[in-house]
């Protein structure tokens, strides 16, 4: 039990331990890191933006964790630190893409009509294709809100509305995706 | 036996000459001050009780000398006013105690045993031997000082220090230019500079402090085997090298790492801003300074056959 | 079909109601079996989200991502600061190194033995930073001794001196600058109060030394 719980403290800290090699510049011991975390910021890119642009923005987010490395003071785990960076290159890019307000819907059904827009229009999508069909701004504040675990406040600080904007996209997002949660 | 000697008395000695020559009986345990403006002071030791000088001053130009209790002291005299520039060549018993000073002035002290105080703005100061409280400070000229033991501090500002086969507590500081110790046993070194390398190759005691502090250049120290010492390293910019490994167990904070080899009694710390840290065995040390030496004495050899 | 609460049940589900909102849609949702589905089908999109998978990307973007770490794109270093005893190194002499998250430290096991170190406070961080504002008024009060009294100097001298004040002026501005990106670092600290110390006897052995040509 106690080799066990060593293990795991060997772990998490053998990635702390990846980190302060790679703000010293070590790269070997980033790409440690990167084959850690990969998955979880690729996921997240995803969901919050699209598939086309995951695997660029993806690498954004490590170039970037790369140069801010060096401001990296071990206070949280690596882990969380990457992923609120991760989640300020999305935003930021949001920005630069020029997601408008507009994008957030209101009323029916967000899913309706969307048929035909991706390459293979299924018959039965499972809910990460819903997900990603979703309407920007009803898709980010789920995924902020329900994936990632933001609280409405901060969620309008980040997208730029006000906090019953978030709230309501949250409750549309989830009434559309409810109908493909066995899928 | 005193003997009060004048200005009147040495200025007439050799009114129009452009030299003086005369030879001084000191009592025991009797020291040395010399004050020059321009030209050099040069000190040889014997073992008489009598001080030997020799001045190149030009007619114009002259020299004072008064004892007073128990210290000589000369200074560049000058016929009218202003200041002149004086070769001073003087041979002094071996234990004199010696405080030099000039202007635009070299300083070159070679044999004494006793303790040295050189001090000038504008010229070079080397000596050989001393003990006791070693003080040599120069401006715009660099300094050296070899086989010396006792308490040393020597500064510079605008050029290099080279230290060799010291014993004793050493601080060594310039600002322009490098610090170089070598053969050195000390239980307490310290030597800083901001535009230039530090070297180190002498003992690390017990117990002893060592300090090591550049901003733009490369700290060398050399580390025995078996040295019982605590390193803390510090660079912004620049890289860490060891030669040997080094048990990470200390501290570490951004920019300084902790290292202990042995019981850890000794405390050195080696930083540079932009600089690399070289931690080396002395036997690489040795290696480097003898091709060093050949680099040398190959681009002198080329030198001179040029046509 | 939706009636006035439909769209309150997320907030319900995650708790954000006031307290008599939630005693009234607790009534309602004791009436009405449509609601009560919706709450139990948000509950199960929220638990849904939660058990998402992360995906790796398709394809390995490692290549592209070293590509574009180069050395330079380090903000506040002029050089790569490279640590050449690293791990492998350390790790043949059977030390680990282990970051406790927190508090900093560094720690090294010898396999099967534990040491605890406690972090080192910075005290000297607030320390120094008050003696430098103290040193900055010191360094212009002697620089303008020196000023007035440099005439006393030969010129050659009084240029000598300046490449000096020139040479500790870069360091300590460089020393500064590295600061502002790491305000809390010992290090950078201490070496920036050691050379404006060392300014301040510069100034002090060319004043005296000027004070004394007569």
């Amino acid at each position: 039990m106690g080799d066990q719980v060593l293990e795991e403290t060997l772990t998490a800290d053998s990635i702390g331990a990846d980190a302060a090699l790679a703000a010293s510049g070590d790269a070997s011991a980033f790409e440690r890191l990167y084959r850690t975390h990969v998955a979880r910021v690729h996921s997240l890119v995803r969901r919050m933006l699209d598939a086309d642009e995951a695997d660029d923005v993806t690498q954004d987010v490590f170039v970037r964790a790369w140069e801010k490395l060096s401001t990296f003071r071990g206070e949280s785990a690596f882990g969380t630190w990457l992923h609120r960076l991760a989640v300020n290159v999305v935003l930021g890019r949001r920005k630069t893409l020029g997601v408008e307000r507009g994008r957030f819907h209101t009323g029916e059904d967000p899913l309706e009509g969307v048929s035909g827009r991706r390459e293979t229009p299924e018959v039965s999508m499972d809910f990460e294709d819903a997900l990603a069909r979703l309407p920007d701004g009803a898709r980010q504040v789920f995924v902020l809100h329900d994936v990632e675990g933001y609280r409405h406040e901060e969620i309008a600080r980040m997208l730029g509305v006000v906090p019953g904007t978030s709230k309501s996209q949250l409750h549309h997002a989830r009434m559309a995706l409810r109908r493909y949660l066995d899928r | 036996m005193l003997t009060m000697l004048t200005a009147a008395v040495l200025a007439s000695l050799a009114p129009l000459q452009g030299e003086t020559d005369t030879t001084i009986a000191v009592p025991a345990g009797a020291s040395l001050s010399v004050n020059n403006f321009g030209g050099s002071i040069v000190v040889h030791a014997w073992a008489q009780n009598r001080v030997k000088i020799h001045a190149e001053h030009g007619s114009r130009g002259g020299m004072e000398a008064s004892l007073a209790g128990n210290t000589l002291t000369l200074r560049a005299g000058s016929r009218h006013g202003s200041p002149s520039v004086v070769d001073f060549e003087i041979t002094v018993p071996q234990d004199m105690a010696l405080t030099l000073s000039g202007t635009y002035t070299e300083i070159e002290v070679d044999g004494v045993r006793g303790p040295i105080s050189a001090e000038t703005v504008d010229g070079s100061i080397d000596v050989r031997g001393g003990s006791g409280i070693i003080t040599l400070h120069s401006v715009q000229g660099s300094v050296t000082l070899a086989d010396a033991t006792g308490r040393i501090e020597v500064n510079s500002i605008n050029e290099s220090i080279e230290l060799s086969n010291i014993s004793g507590q050493i601080k060594a500081e310039t600002t322009n230019g490098n610090v170089s110790l070598w053969g050195i046993k000390s239980a307490s070194v310290e030597a800083t500079t901001i535009n230039g390398d530090v070297e180190y190759e002498g003992t690390i005691n017990d117990g002893g402090t060592y300090t090591f502090d550049s901003h733009n250049g490369d700290i060398t120290v050399s580390v025995a085997e078996g040295a019982n010492v605590t390193i803390s390293v510090a660079t912004a910019n620049g890289d860490i090298d060891a030669s040997f490994p080094l048990p990470f167990t200390g501290l570490r904070e951004k920019h300084r790492y902790t290292f202990k080899l042995g019981t850890g009694s000794a405390r050195m710390e080696a930083e540079s801003f932009q600089g690399d840290i070289n931690l080396r065995r002395p036997a690489e040390m040795h290696m480097r300074q003898k091709d060093k030496d050949k680099d040398k004495h190959r681009n002198h050899n080329q030198d001179r056959e040029e046509p | 079909m939706n009636d006035q609460w439909t769209d309150r049940l997320s907030e319900y589900v995650d708790g954000e109601l006031a307290n008599s909102e939630r005693t009234a849609l607790e009534a309602h949702l004791a009436t009405c079996a449509e609601c009560r589905a919706i709450v139990a089908d948000l509950r199960k999109v929220v638990a849904r989200a939660k058990a998402l998978e992360d995906r790796a990307p398709k394809v390995d973007l490692w290549s592209g991502i070293h590509a574009r770490l180069t050395p330079g794109r380090r903000p506040g270093v002029t050089r790569p600061w490279r640590v050449s005893f690293s791990v492998p190194q350390l790790l043949a002499a059977s030390i680990a190194l282990i970051l406790l998250s927190g508090s900093g430290a560094w720690l090294a096991l010898k396999p099967r033995q534990s040491a605890v170190v406690t972090p080192r406070p910075d005290p000297e961080f607030a320390v120094l930073n008050v003696s430098t504002r103290r040193t900055d008024a010191a360094i212009a009060d002697l620089q303008d001794v020196f000023d007035r009294n440099k005439s006393r100097l030969d010129t050659s001298t009084v240029r000598v001196v300046q490449q000096a004040f020139t040479t500790i002026d870069r360091a300590i501005a460089e020393a500064r600058a590295a600061l502002v990106a790491d305000p809390g670092n010992a290090y950078l600290n201490l070496h920036l109060a050691d050379t404006m110390r060392r300014k301040l006897e510069l100034l002090r052995r060319v004043n005296a030394i000027a004070a004394a040509q007569s």
